[in-house]
């Protein structure tokens, strides 16, 4: 009895295992090529070698999260920029994807004995892998999307200013109610989450400054920095109770900060036939083409600006570790994309009003961040 | 002979008098806490107040049909009113006592505080009380259909703390099902033989290898996470399998005449599929364990296994049965978030509702209405919270979300009412 038990569960075990370690985890460099997902005029080439480069090319390797390539979101928009390199300077580039968190060392190292001249590490999971191996290959150039650089000398972090485009969201969503309230919650309270807000917050301020309205922003205080917090970032159940919640208060434009928390309100909203959500980090209304009708605008985190970039600065020698890469309005590293169904509805002096605020954005003349 | 009555009878009376005087100190504590939530209400709700604000609550929820007029009252007079009732029934409570009825005067009491909470963060301006409520009843859907699960193993003797597993799983297979059939139904029963299938493994683990049902639990909560986690990432979020993620939702429906009840119409009466079931789950499971033989025997093996076998019952039998039931409905209940909430599936998505569909079983004593109730309070706590951070309420929206789990320890711990399980719940039934 005990031993056909033993024989059972080690079966169970041992598939399960299987299972999670399976897949393609180690060398994948026949990407199944994301197309829809990526609007891109780079055509879908497999990775591999860029096209007729002698042997200057740089190696640009890229190692994913769990996420996976065409994760819809920062692993597949780290990619474009890979493949924009590819076309812009030939660079040579293949990616790693990990299919659980102790892969991460295992591709780093895989990188290493291939030669690759850059590696860069897709999402702040990798942080602790990134940083143990460029201390244990000081030679070695590392670039981190959504990370600091740890302190590393020869690794390059990376940060945004995402309140910039929150704030154009905020501009936009204060333009567009129709009810005069405006929501916004997030999946877990933290510096870099609230930065979504404050600056979300701070848009409607303004438009409530500049046209003398008072639209309200529910889910979101400025002065205490508290607000709607889900407490997670995987229950779309959550998602779909706090957007009926503020569909319920009034609210009829609402920025989710909680990942695919923000797909239980989209679901709500589509359910209700109303209601218009304003999606984070990339085009929702891209990754969702059903739903485009109710998704008015994103705030973009472009990764791929900051891959693109760091692989060229790897090429033309002006890599310098130990600093982080900023995103910005003026780097075009983050900004406003209407979405798809909602670009041709949006007023056009609303959408001039919004041009014109980037500029005194970069300059610094508009805050985006409340003064502390 | 007369000297061993009179013994007994002043023990009889030592004993009672210690019960009475027990009884007498219950009645005055919970009565001053009575009159001490009064207080409250006046020293930190109606002290702070102007006297003139006025509370409104909206009392039709968003993309409701059946509509009700607002409900405007003055905040202070009401909120005294309130205090002033709870002191009363505080004072009754000592003087008196509300006997068999004093758990009831407590839910009226605390009912009246937390409206009084929500009628002084809402001072001055609105709050939508018939959105608050249909959220809570939505939200105790899962946690009610988790709590089945449970109690149909457990009153079978069977911890199954793989709700959770099973649920995930079954969101997964339905979403993955329903998008290939374009049929939710078709979804829906592909999820609960998912579920049932998990609970057979349970089942086969915990009783033929009378494996501990703790461990067997968890490795099925740890298999399924780490399988649908897998399939997720590695398929039905990529955009060339996209049309495996779009099973739609299961459309609200309306019943007719009472959904137009102002106010508790389209709270109770205008769902989805899911909370009509939920409250059907809930008065069938009642029957059939309370009321009919099927219910004895299963509730017996439970129990007392070995008293069950010597009467010609078949344990081992009726606990697969019982196992395979349970796991069937934490499979409805996981479809719910697929099919009945996000119309998709992502990872984890469940998010720990199984679990604390397992505190609602717990916190409704192993019954079907207690459970539902339990559900219910949880959904209603998770609600209250969200509206508490939207009302920019001077308080940490955590400690809200906290309350019911809080209130699950107490009673756990046996302080107020008590909990009883199952006494045979967990033990492998060994035939001699």
């Amino acid at each position: 009895m005990t031993k056909k038990f033993y024989v059972m569960l080690s079966m169970l075990v041992l598939f399960s295992m299987v299972l999670a370690a399976c897949g393609p985890t180690a060398v994948t460099e026949e990407p199944v090529v994301p197309t829809e997902a990526l609007p891109t005029a780079v055509p879908a080439e497999p990775t591999q070698a860029a096209p007729e480069e002698p042997a200057m090319a740089i190696k640009a390797c890229q190692v994913t999260d769990v996420g996976g390539i065409d994760d819809k979101s920062f692993n597949a928009t780290a990619w474009l920029g890979m493949q924009q390199a590819a076309t812009d300077f030939g660079a040579e580039v293949k990616y790693l994807e990990s299919q659980q968190q102790s892969d991460y060392e295992v591709n780093i190292n895989a990188f290493l004995e291939d030669g690759c001249d850059i590696i860069i590490s897709v999402g702040f999971l990798l942080a602790d892998a990134t940083s143990a191996a460029a201390d244990a290959n000081p030679d070695q150039k590392f670039a981190i999307v959504d990370s600091g650089n740890s302190g590393k000398a020869n690794v390059l972090g990376n940060a945004s200013q995402i309140d910039q485009a929150t704030f154009l969201a905020g501009y936009l969503a204060a333009g567009m109610t129709e009810t005069g309230k405006v929501g916004t919650y997030v999946g877990i309270l933290f510096p870099a989450t609230q930065a979504f807000m404050d600056g979300y917050a701070m848009g409607v301020a303004k438009y409530n400054e500049v046209h003398g309205t008072e639209v309200e922003v529910l889910g979101w205080d400025m002065e205490t920095q508290k607000g709607l917090e889900v407490g997670n970032f995987e229950s779309l159940d959550d998602g779909r109770a706090l957007g009926e919640q503020l569909l319920d208060e009034g609210a009829d434009i609402i920025m989710p900060v909680a990942g695919p928390v923000g797909l239980g309100t989209l679901a709500v909203m589509q359910e209700r036939g109303t209601g218009l959500l304003i999606g984070v980090d990339n085009d929702w209304s891209v990754a969702n083409p059903d739903k485009a009708d109710y998704i008015l605008a994103s705030a973009l985190k472009k990764i791929d600006v900051f891959v693109h970039d760091a692989i060229m600065q790897a090429q033309d020698g002006t890599f310098v570790g130990g600093q982080d890469y900023m995103l910005t309005l003026e780097n075009e590293g983050v900004g406003l994309a209407y979405g798809t169904a909602w670009e041709s509805q949006v007023p056009a002096e609303l959408m001039a009003e919004i041009e014109a605020l980037i500029p005194q954005i970069v300059s610094g003349e508009v805050p985006t961040m409340p003064a502390r | 002979m007369a000297t061993t009555t009179m013994n007994n009878t002043t023990n009889d009376i030592e004993v009672s008098e210690g019960i009475l005087r027990q009884q007498r100190r219950r009645r005055i504590v919970m009565g001053l806490i009575f009159i001490g939530i009064a207080v409250f209400i006046w020293l930190v709700f109606v002290a702070k107040l102007e006297r003139g604000v006025i509370t409104t609550f909206v009392m039709t929820p968003g993309g409701a049909s059946a509509q009700a007029g607002d409900w405007v009252f003055p905040t202070v007079p009401y909120l005294n009113a309130i205090a002033g009732l709870c002191a009363a029934i505080g004072a009754y409570q000592i003087v008196r006592g509300f006997g068999k009825r004093t758990y009831s005067a407590l839910a009226l009491v605390v009912i009246l505080f937390i409206f009084s909470f929500l009628a002084w963060a809402t001072a001055g301006g609105s709050t939508n009380l018939a959105g608050l409520l249909r959220v809570m009843v939505v939200r105790s859907v899962p946690l009610t259909i988790g709590a089945l699960s449970g109690i149909l193993c457990e009153r079978a003797g069977i911890i199954n703390i793989a709700i959770e597993g099973m649920m995930l799983m079954a969101a997964f297979v339905s979403t993955v099902f329903a998008s290939l059939t374009h049929n939710l139904m078709l979804g829906m029963l592909s999820g609960i033989v998912a579920g049932g299938l998990l609970g057979l493994v349970h089942g086969v683990l915990s009783i033929k290898y009378k494996i501990n049902q703790i461990i067997s639990g968890t490795v099925i909560n740890i298999f399924a996470t780490g399988i649908t986690s897998y399939l997720s990432s590695k398929y039905i979020q990529k955009v060339e399998y996209q049309y495996l993620n779009e099973p739609g939702l299961f459309p609200q429906l309306e019943v007719p005449l009472v959904s137009k009840i102002p106010f508790i119409g389209p709270i109770l009466f205008n769902h989805n599929i899911y909370v009509f079931a939920t409250i059907i789950f809930v008065v069938v499971l009642t029957v059939l364990l309370f009321y009919t033989r099927w219910g004895l025997r299963l509730r017996s093996v439970g129990e007392h296994p070995k008293a069950a076998d010597t009467l010609g019952i078949n344990v081992i039998r009726t606990r697969y049965m019982a196992v395979v039931l349970g796991g069937m409905m934490a499979g409805f209940g996981g479809t719910y978030f697929s099919l009945g909430s996000s119309g998709r599936f992502d990872e984890l998505m469940t998010a720990g509702r199984g679990f604390i569909g397992l505190a609602a079983m717990i916190f409704g004593n192993w019954n079907p209405f207690g459970a539902l109730g339990a559900g219910m309070l949880f959904g209603f706590f998770d609600s209250l919270s969200a509206k508490a951070s939207l009302l920019k309420v001077p308080l940490p929206s955590e400690f809200i979300g906290m309350a019911p789990y809080l209130a699950t320890i107490i009673v756990l711990a046996g302080v107020v009412g008590r909990s009883q399980a199952p006494a045979a719940e967990g033990i492998p039934y060994e035939k001699e």
